[in-house]
């Protein structure tokens, strides 16, 4: 192992072990607040392999991250009694299912045009969501109650907010883990080949297409996760998460953390919240203002983003 | 590395004197119009396998898109594309590439973002590997070594972990052969190799392509005469899309209608 590679080693450990440690010493407020960014986190990862890595900008993520949320209320309340790998497996396939929709249709076009197919193919599913009350609860959402944490013959335990906050850093970890290595992978080089030089790419013998595909595929399962997650830590499915401005927040984490490098969005995503955090307490609703201004300041001074400069380290 | 080692490939103006080989490429009737403007007009002629083949012609003849139909760039208005005795006419560029034809840009067209060693690598993996999402890249020997082989081969074995975008010219240049190379082509078609390079540079492309040309069929646009003199074994002259003419470097040099429509511009 070379030397940065170990220093990107211990620094994960070393952050992983903070986060581990979190729940136990941090007030509730702060808790709960860590366990989101992390689920905003994964939501913003998984819109990074497109961003970062395959030079894709999406709209539409928060089609992904809504369709995770209520395949996990499907589950949850259709199937007794309530059961967390259920919710997981029909999250996935919700959101699998219009990410092959959306990228199907959405991959033919480049640049600003498949900006805006995603962003009406998720305003579409909103409008679904949102109308079709007898089965989406429409504009109420859906409520129903945690599953237990169970793997059959080994376990059942309720989770305490404690233990879903690991339960949620298991998931986004290994997320993180398996997305990191898609991007290093023969696949993941080819969608890094698509960003730097598309036309070359084809040239030297890749069905560009496929290959974007397939990306916008696993982008949406992730964010599919991510939905199931947060479906799982506040107990509902809502139409506002479908909505196109939850889209536009997770580009804005990218933008802000440092995007291609997968841990970026994920600081983008807490130094997004914390701005929000700080700002609401002194100017309410208008918080968007100051968070505004920073963000056009940050894409002007750092335009790489927080973690842009560790790129070539994180990435190794 | 006498022109006239190598039999006469059959010409389409009839004097198809010891055609022997078999082309490799051949085009029939291959014809591109611009709107009103005919930028390739009723082109045939057949490349013979191992020929290093010029294409010649002022600005604006259309030998760049001759390269982009034979490359799938562009789909002609007419005509067809044979390669290896398959028609390849109007197959898109990724698949163009799988049947083994590859291409260098007059515009130098590479990675500026990637390493140098990445951009041969993601050539050379086009052909083993590309599917494969859970194995790190550099777990695939085979194609890292191939790629350092062809950046040896192009005199870039040095340079590996460097940005592409900080080369010199010169250095892009034959990164964009390498790139092209690293694919396994049968047949390289090279678009102003040495546009924009120094004496010396040039002279290193040319000893390159010599080396290259050992075991593919080359097609090369050059302005620079004296690489076209010391390269080809035969030479198509186009002007305004036409084949006005095709031979030996001698017998082009010798043509009075070449010296007329090109040398003398
Ligand atoms: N995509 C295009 N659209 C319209 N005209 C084109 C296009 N590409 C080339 N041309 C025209 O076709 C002619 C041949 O161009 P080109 O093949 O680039 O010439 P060469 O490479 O021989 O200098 C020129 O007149 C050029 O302006
Ligand atoms: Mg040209």
């Amino acid at each position: 192992m070379t030397r940065s590679a170990a220093g990107y080693w211990i620094g994960f450990a070393v952050v992983l072990a903070l986060l581990v440690v979190a729940p136990l010493v941090l007030p509730e407020f702060w808790r709960r607040f860590v366990t989101e960014i992390l689920i905003w986190g994964l939501l913003a990862m998984s819109l990074d392999l497109l961003i970062g890595y395959t030079g894709m900008v999406s709209f539409g993520h928060s089609a992904f991250f809504g369709l995770g949320m209520y395949g996990a209320a499907a589950a949850l309340l259709t199937v007794r009694p309530p059961n967390l790998w259920l919710a997981i497996l029909y999250g996935l396939v919700g959101a699998g299912a219009v990410a092959v929709f959306v990228a199907y249709f959405s991959t033919r076009l480049r640049d600003i045009y498949f900006a805006i197919t995603t962003l009406v193919f998720s305003q579409i599913f909103y409008v679904i969501i949102f109308t079709w009350t007898e089965v989406t609860g429409g504009e109420n959402g859906l409520g129903f109650s945690q599953p237990a944490f169970a793997i059959p013959g080994v376990v059942s335990a309720r989770f305490t907010p404690v233990t879903l906050h690991w339960f949620v850093l298991a998931v986004v970890t290994v997320s993180y883990l398996g997305l990191r290595r898609i991007t290093q992978s023969p696949f993941g080089m080819v969608l890094q080949s698509i960003r730097e030089n598309e036309p070359r790419t084809r040239a030297i013998g890749y069905h560009v297409e496929r290959y974007k595909i397939v990306a916008v595929m696993l982008s949406g399962l992730f964010a599919g996760l991510a939905g199931v997650l947060y479906a799982l830590q506040n107990k509902f499915a809502a139409p506002d998460f479908v909505f196109f401005l939850v889209s536009g927040e997770v580009v804005v984490f990218n933008v802000m953390g440092g995007m291609g490098t997968l841990v970026g969005p994920v600081a983008g995503a807490a130094f997004f919240f914390l701005l929000r955090e700080l700002f609401s307490r002194f100017f309410t609703e208008y918080y968007l203002i100051p968070v505004g201004i920073i963000f056009t300041l940050m894409v002007i001074f750092v335009p790489q983003g927080l973690l842009g400069f560790l790129r070539r380290r994180l990435n190794q | 590395m006498t022109p006239d080692r190598l039999p006469e490939p059959g010409s389409p103006h009839g004097n198809g004197r010891g055609a022997v080989r078999s082309p490799i490429l051949r085009t029939e009737g291959l014809t591109v119009r611009f709107g009103g403007l005919t930028a390739l007009d009723n082109v045939t002629l057949a490349v013979p396998h191992g020929e290093i083949r010029a294409m010649i012609g002022p600005n604006g003849a259309g030998k760049s898109t001759f390269f982009n139909c034979v490359t799938g760039v562009l789909r002609p208005t007419s005509g067809r594309i044979v390669f290896d005795g398959e028609d390849i006419t109007g197959l898109p560029p990724h698949r163009i590439s799988q049947k083994a034809i590859a291409r260098s840009y007059q515009i130098t067209n590479i990675l500026p973002g990637a390493t140098v060693l990445e951009n041969v690598r993601i050539a050379a993996q086009s052909r083993h590997h590309s599917w494969s999402l859970v194995r790190h890249h550099r777990a695939f020997v085979d194609v890292i070594d191939r790629a350092r082989a062809v950046l040896d081969a192009v005199g870039l074995g040095d340079k590996e972990e460097e940005l592409a975008a900080n080369l010199s010219h010169g250095e892009q240049r034959h990164l964009e052969i390498g790139i092209a190379l690293a694919t396994e082509p049968k047949l390289l078609c090279l678009d102003e190799p040495t546009a924009g390079m120094s004496v010396s540079e040039t002279r290193a492309t040319v000893e390159l392509i010599r080396q290259i040309a050992t075991d593919l069929t080359i097609l090369i646009v050059e302005h620079d005469m004296e690489v076209v003199m010391g390269l080809a074994h035969t030479i198509t002259v186009l002007h305004y899309g036409e084949v006005v003419a095709e031979g030996t470097p001698a017998e082009i040099q010798a043509n009075p209608r070449v010296q007329e429509v090109y040398l003398k511009t």
